[in-house]
Formats: C-alpha cells, structure tokens, sequence
C-alpha cells in the first residue's frame, strides 16, 4: 500500500515541498529516457521513415524468398512453439517431484539455457554433417545406411533449425511452468486424491485450471521472442540451402548483409500487424496490477 | 518541545475528502491523542504534520511557524510507525544515529546521544544488532529510541503498538507514557484503540470522518461525552443507548421508567445513555432478564434483556445470579446520559 | 515401478541435454583426424588444440586474446551501464514516484517485447547515423538498450516490494532523494542487482546478431566464432576448442549466480 498524494485541485496548495523529490526523480529517470530516445524511439521512427515507399513492398512482395519466408515464420511459429510448450507442460511435471536426483537433474536441464548460442548451436550443425557428422556416423554404424543430408533439404533444414530453437528455449520455460505448478496448494492434490481421483485427472482438474493462464501468456510472450530468434536459423543453416529456411527475423539482416536497408526496414513493416496485437495483449497482461 | 496548531485542515484525495476542516491546538510538552475507528483520518491528519502529505487547505503550526511548505526534515519532528520502518540492513546503533550522521553532526557526539537513549531505553545490549535480530517490543524501542536522538521539537506516534501483542502493548503504553513524563517533549499520538487514548493522553481528540467530535481530557470525555458517537466510542464495554420519550421529568422507554437530570420538553424524543457500570443490580426497580453472565473476578458482566433491547450490566465482584433469572436495575438521574434524538447531540442537564 | 517410470524419462532428458553439450567436448580434445571420424570418444584425447587457441596459432586464431578482452570490455560496460540506467530509473518511478514514470515504464515493457532481431535493423541504421559503426560503444549501447526494460521492470517489482514506510523514516530523518538512493535503497537491493548486473553482462556476452550487425573489425569473441563458418574446411576441432573457452566464463557466472538469478529473474519474466 504505497501511498502517495494523488494530486487535485486544492484551494491554494503549494507543492514546492515536494519538488526536488520529483526533481530528482525526472534526474534519475534521464539515463533511461536518453536510451530510449536515442536508441529505440530515433531508429524505429526513422526505420519506419525509410520503409515508406509503396515500391520497396512491391519488390519484397515480388522476391520469391519473402513468401516462403512468411511461410517458414508462420510454421516455426506454430509448431516450434507449441511443440516446446508441451514438452515444456510435461517436463515441468516431472521436474515437480520432490527427489535429490531430480534437482541436480534440473541443474544439469538448464545448461543450454545457460550457455551462448553459438557454441553450442555449431556443434549441431557438426553434428548434422552428412559426411563426418556423429548422427549419421551413428546412423550408418546401427543401420549400414547413409543418413540424410540433413541441412540441405530445407524441410529437414528447418525442423533441425525449430529443433536447436526448442533445445535452447525449453528449460527456461519448463522452469517457469514449474513455478506455476509449485505455486498450486498441496491441499488440492490431497483433495482430489481422496476423492480418487487419477493422475490424468488430477492434471485436467487441478494443475490445467491453475496454470492455463500462465500457460497461455508464456506461449504468446515465447511466439514474440521466437519471432526475433535469429541464431537458431541462421547458425545453423544461415538461410539455405537456396535461400530456402529464412524466417522474417533472418530475412531482414539478409538485406542488411545485401546493403538494402530500406528492404529490411519493409520486411519488419510487413511483420508489425502480427506482432504489434501480441505487443499490446502482453502490455495489458503485464500491467494489470500497476 | 513546541507548540502545534491545526487550523481548518482539508485533505481530499482525488475526489473524496478525507479531513474536513480540522482546527486544534496542543500545548507545549502536552501528549494528545488522536483517535477515532479505521479510515477516519487519523493519519492522514498526523502525516500531514509531518509533512509526508500535501496540506490540502489550512494551516499547520509548530511552533508558532507556519510550516506547510516546510520540508519534513526541517520540521524538527520525529515519527514512529506502525511497522517500525527501522532500516533493516543497519545495526540498532546506525538506525538510531542515522539522522545525526545524515545532519553531519560529530560521531562522538552521535554515539553519545546514542548511548544515551539506549539507557533510557534498556537497549544497550542490543546496539551492535540488526533489526531482525531483535523481538517485536525491541523493535518498537528501537523505533522510539530514532525519535529521541534527535532530541525534536514534537514526536509523532502512528499506531506504534498495534503489531504487539496484547500484554506487550500494556508494557509499552506505560514505557511510553513514562518516557514522556521523562522527556516532555509534545507528542501527537494516533491510535484506534479508545482504551490506550484513556490511559495515555492528557487530552483526546475523537475523530470521525474527518472531523474532530470531541477534543477533552480522558474522563471528561467519557463523562460528559458530547454526543451519541463519542458516548459510544468511548468506554468498554460501551454505552447503553435506547430510544425513549421524555415524560413528566424521566424518560419513557423499554416500557419503564428511566430517571434523568434533564428538564427537556414533554414529549421529545431522545436517546438514553447509561454505561454498563451504573446499571449495578437491586433490591428494586426496572426489570430485566439475566440472558448471559460472563465472571471476570473482580468484575461480572451480565448481558440482560429488558423488552426487547439488550443491555449490558457491569457489577462489581461476583454475580450470584443466573441466566435466566429476573433482577431489578435502578439507574440514578446523575449517570444517565440523555441525546437529542435527530442530531445525536448531548443535552446537558441544568 | 513410479521410479522406474521417472528414470525413463531422466535419460533422454539428459541425453537430449548434454549431447551438443558433450559433442563441443569431444571435438576440443580431439586431434582434426579422430574428430572427423564420428568416434563417440577420441583415440588420444589432447590438450592439444587449446594450446593452439592460446597461442593464437591459427588464421582464424589470429586475434583470440584481443577478441577475448573486447567481449570482457564489452560484457563488463553493458553490466555496468544497465545497472546505473536501471536503477536510477527504477528508483524514480517505484520510490519518487516521479510524474511520468509509468509512460517511461510502459515504453520500456514496449521495447521489451519487440522481438530483437526486428530492433536491430533500425538500430543498425541508427548507429551508422551516430558514426558508432565499429566502435565498441556501439555494441555496448545496444546491449544497454535491450537489456534495461526487462531490468528496470524486474527492479521496479522488486523496489514495489520495500516498505514505503521506509523512505519516509529517511525522510523525516534529513535524508535527500540522493541518500536515500544510496543510503537506503542500494543497500537493500544488493541481491537483485546482483541478478539485474549478471543477466546484462551475460546478454552482452552471449550475443551474436548485434556484434556482427555493428562491429566488423575489433569484434568480440562471439563474431570471431562466426568467422570460422567462412569456408568450408574449417579447423572445427580449433572452433570448438575456442566455443568452449567462450562458453564457458558464461556458464560459470550463470550457476555462481544462480541464486539470485533463479529468485530474481524467473519471477519476474511472467507474472502469474
Ligand atoms: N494515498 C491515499 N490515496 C487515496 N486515499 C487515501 C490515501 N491515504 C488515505 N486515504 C483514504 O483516506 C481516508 C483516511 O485514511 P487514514 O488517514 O489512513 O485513516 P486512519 O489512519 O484514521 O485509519 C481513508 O478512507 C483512506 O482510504
Ligand atoms: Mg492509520
């Protein structure tokens, strides 16, 4: 209950007594202000500017790369996404028992959370290497047959590109899924216990209903951030093969790389009706409880 | 120590008006309490003193000096808070000293007045600990030991006992008040507990809505209270008060007679008041039903029923009596208390 | 037979986890030949390839120390400057309830959630602008920029979470805005600062699209790695002999930190 004086009009009340509290409040606010003026507010003002020309949508809609790109985003969306939350759902359950061996487990879970993309995102790529790699070595040691070649078939390519984004993302949210779970009194698993209840229906009547919000807001909150994940395509299949498995997020540093800035700027224009609602919907959801 | 005056204090917070136009002065060295049910301003009124909200309209006076653009540090007032607010992550010594160093005064002279409020306190053993190292009524000390370090002109009390337990809070009052006939510094002292107003002010201030009902001293205030809130406010248990009619020189009421001192017109309307303690039982008189005894040893309580109303009947020493049972309740003319039935004011017998 | 069944989940788990994880082991302590030949663990582990690395003797090696220090350089001004950005803002809207500060908040929750690889083409842009392209600043700014809402509003819960009564002690006690800042509120959030300082330094090290977007020369280990991918017959046992030097300072400060990153961080990310 942090109370402060909500201003209103008072018959002849001078503020000044409060005025270097707020003068130094606008002080401290200054370094925050500067940053977002001269590095958000300037540059996605200017981007938009440099994105204004009917022609540049044209030509982004004319280049065969954008429409398989859209396509690509929308899939790795859809089904990477998804795909991590129920993984995520299922994991956060059995991360939940109380053992020893459970926890150094989740220490161990959160690894690839915890370390740089890069590194570990090359060593997939290698891993997936048609000749020398260690999968199809292993492939070709159990089976006697050549494996695929995984990264230049662009279907595979971006299963694997979805695969390495679920590696990297799932323990941070299977670690946010079990907060919401531990934060479910015991009491209604006993409850439901005594009432006989199963294991699937325990889940469906006591753990779903609890935590559907939070799984819902995590999975929309994920779509934006997946939406800007640009090491898992472009560190492993860098866009190819052909060009082929661009998501808009490598799409647009494709142009940069190609000295067209304006494409780029456009590229992000054409993406800012899918992302600005889901923007708006998690501004609301957060600030809620202001 | 200081003079404070009050004079027609507003507050609203955006469209609702919290104080209405609050005036009160407090003597020099004087302890005055502020007390009234939850939400009704209290704090509001205390905090505006100390200068931790705006003064909405009026004036506020330490001193003689107008100080509602006074920044609180240059009020000269110290404050206790409900919670303490001893800042947790610093040794009782540095919470105690802390206004000193932030004044720039010297470390020996900050360590003595440290010390020395640490005396009067008993917290000597306590000085090298934290906050969380210490008891509830610890803490509480160390909260009143900030305040006299800096030796203020007035010291403020917002419910400073209300996270105590009930027998800790007794300790207190009698700490407080005694630190005060120690110090005599003038303290302003918000509480919602009617009894802590009786036993530790030299005058009260009964608050309701935003206005000051009755401002007395303790028992003038329980004795002549000057209307129906601050009668039933006050005193525990509270005030009887009943509907009843005056005729031919009592009152007509609970289909009995109950006598008065006040000569009011045949026929008007008005609430009667008697206090539990002046209903003691007898030989004769009004009738009424024992419906619950409760025996506190020196004293018993007895809920009775006389019509349909229930009355509350404070004996002293033991009831022989039993539920159920008649006894006789004679009131005297002296102790009633009689109020207009329209305003609720006080009418004052002759 | 309810053991069991967890233990048959545990093991994919911790092959699914650890294999890229192991396979970056493999390699680094695997001579070019064994490494190209898909052995599960090398004939003659070395130390080899390290060596290599710290001696800068390979072309892709050349500038390894130097690459090192910028991503030190870089990671530590990010940490620092995030940490005073954020603060002071938080300070503001939580505490001094400065006029304005829940606009400020909800600009920062805004670039919060535009997805970074969209920032990164104006701010690209932006910064060829300011002629920060290939300056270190460059970097470090950017990493202020997306690090701080996530931090201020982390710090912001958290400052929400102190006695309000506190600051008015201070207040009547004769403490300015500037001592309650550092005399009071520092103090009390030392662990989620030390959470809000880990997570910027960690985000700046780990980066990768914004060092390649905005330095080309005097670039940060994590750019360096990038370079090896330029053509095809690449040292990988040198690569991963290198990522794993990268990865591992990270790793380290994450889990020395967990404590507070764990408390501070996850219970912030998404409010339930
Ligand atoms: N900062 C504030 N904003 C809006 N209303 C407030 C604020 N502080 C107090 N009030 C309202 O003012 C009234 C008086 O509050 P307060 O002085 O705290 O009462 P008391 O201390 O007597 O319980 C209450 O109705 C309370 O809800
Ligand atoms: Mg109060």
């Amino acid at each position: 209950m942090a109370a402060i004086a909500i201003p209103h009009p008072p018959p002849a009340a001078p503020r000044r007594r409060l005025s270097s509290w707020q003068t130094w409040g606008v002080i401290m606010l200054m370094p925050y202000i500067l940053v977002f003026l001269v590095f958000v507010l300037y540059p996605v003002t200017y981007g938009l500017w440099l994105a204004r020309h009917p022609q540049s949508y044209r030509t982004l809609f004319e280049d065969p790369v954008f429409f398989r790109t859209v396509v690509n985003t929308i899939v790795f969306l859809l089904v990477a996404v998804n795909l991590k939350f129920l993984l995520a759902l299922f994991l956060s359950g059995f991360f939940v028992h109380e053992r020893r061996w459970i926890r150094w487990l989740s220490v161990i879970f959160i690894i690839p959370w915890a370390v740089p993309a890069i590194p570990t995102i090359f060593s997939i790529r290698f891993m997936l290497n048609p000749e020398w790699g260690i999968v199809n070595s292993l492939i070709f040691r159990l089976t006697g047959a050549d494996g695929p070649n995984w990264l230049n078939d662009p279907t595979l390519a971006l299963s694997m590109a979805m695969l390495v984004h679920i590696w990297k993302a799932l323990p941070f949210w299977t670690l946010i899924l079990m907060a919401g779970r531990l934060a479910i009194p015991r009491e209604q698993y006993e409850a439901a216990s005594v009432d006989g209840a199963t294991a699937w229906q325990k889940f469906k009547y006591v753990t779903w209903p609890s935590i559907r919000t939070l799984y819902l807001t995590s999975t929309l909150l994920s779509m934006i951030w997946t939406l800007g994940d640009f090491n898992s395509v472009y560190l492993l299949t860098g866009g190819g093969p052909a060009d082929l498995t661009h998501v808009l997020a490598t799409l647009g540093i494709r142009y940069i790389r190609l000295d067209q800035v304006d494409q780029a700027m456009t590229t992000i224009v054409v993406a800012l009706p899918f992302v600005l609602p889901l923007v708006y919907f998690m501004m609301k959801r957060l600030s809620v409880d202001e | 120590m200081a003079t404070v005056a009050f004079r027609e204090v507003h507050k609203s917070f955006g469209a609702t008006k919290v104080l209405h136009g609050i005036s009160l002065d407090i003597a020099e060295g004087e302890f005055v309490v502020l007390v009234g049910p939850s939400g009704c301003g209290k704090s509001t009124l205390l905090r505006m003193l100390a200068g931790l909200e705006d003064i909405g309209g009026g004036q506020i006076a330490i001193d003689g000096r107008v100080v509602n653009d006074v920044d609180s540090k240059d009020r000269d007032i110290a404050m206790v808070f409900q919670s303490y607010a001893l800042y947790p992550h610093m040794t009782v010594r540095d919470n105690m000293g802390f206004s000193l160093k932030l004044r720039k005064e010297k470390q020996n002279l900050i360590d003595q007045r440290v010390a020395n409020a640490a005396k009067i306190l008993n917290l000597e053993p306590y000085l090298a600990r934290y906050p969380r190292e210490l008891s509830g009524g610890q803490r509480q000390r160390v909260a009143m030991g900030r305040a006299i370090v800096r030796d203020p002109k007035v010291f403020l009390f917002d419910e400073p006992l209300s996270n105590l337990d009930a027998k800790l809070r007794v300790a207190m009052r009698a700490e407080i008040k005694a630190l005060h006939q120690r110090l005599k510094t003038t303290t302003v002292y918000v509480t919602h507990d009617q009894i802590e107003a009786m036993t530790m002010a030299d005058r009260i201030a009964v608050m309701r809505d935003g206005r000051i009902e009755q401002l007395g001293e303790p028992l003038e205030l329980y004795d002549r209270p000057a209307n129906l809130f601050v009668a039933q406010f006050i005193g525990s248990p509270a005030m009887n008060v009943f509907d009843g009619t005056i005729r031919n020189g009592s009152v007509e009421a609970l289909g009995s007679r109950w006598p008065t001192a006040v000569r009011g017109a045949e026929g008007q309307q008005v609430k009667y008041g008697v206090r539990p303690e002046h209903l003691e039982p007898a030989a004769s008189g009004i009738a009424a039903q024992i419906i619950v005894v409760e025996p506190m040893g020196a004293e018993t309580e007895l809920v009775v029923k006389i019509a349909d109303a229930t009355l509350t009947v404070m004996t002293r020493g033991r009831s022989s009596a039993g539920p159920g049972e008649r006894i006789f309740l004679a009131p005297q003319a002296s102790h009633a208390h009689l109020f207009d039935a329209a305003t609720g004011l006080r009418i004052q017998p002759p | 037979m309810r053991e069991a069944r967890l233990w048959l989940i545990a093991i994919p788990i911790l092959l699914w986890t650890l294999l890229p994880i192991y396979h970056i082991f493999l390699f680094s302590i695997s001579t070019k030949d064994s490494a190209f030949s898909g052995a599960l663990w090398p004939a003659k582990p070395t130390l080899h390839n390290f060596g290599t690395v710290f001696r800068q003797e390979h072309f892709y090696l050349h500038d390894f120390w130097h690459q090192i220090w910028n991503s030190v350089w870089i990671a530590c001004a990010t940490g620092v400057l995030t940490l005073v950005v954020a603060t002071t803002a938080a300070f503001a809207i939580s505490r001094l309830k400065v006029k304005g500060g829940r606009v400020v908040m909800n600009a920062a929750l805004f670039t919060y959630f535009i997805p970074a690889a969209f920032l990164a083409v104006p701010m690209y842009k932006a910064m060829g602008t300011y002629g920060l392209l290939n300056n270190r600043w460059s970097l470090v700014l950017a990493m202020v920029t997306l690090a701080s809402p996530y931090a201020i509003w982390v710090l912001k819960q958290a400052s929400d979470r102190l006695p309000w009564e506190l600051d008015e002690a201070a207040r009547i006690d004769g403490a300015t805005p500037l001592q309650l800042f550092h005399l009071v509120y520092l103090p009390l959030m030392m662990p989620s600062l030390v959470a809000i300082g880990t997570y910027a330094l960690l985000l700046a090290w780990n980066e990768y699209l914004y060092a390649f977007l905005l330095l080309s020369n005097n670039i940060p280990l994590a750019v360096g790695l990038g370079h090896f991918l330029a053509s095809d017959d690449s040292p990988w046992e040198l690569l991963m002999a290198t990522a794993l030097i990268y990865a591992v300072p990270p790793a380290a400060i994450y889990y020395a930190f967990r404590r507070y990153m764990v408390g501070g961080l996850t219970a912030g990310a998404v409010k339930t």
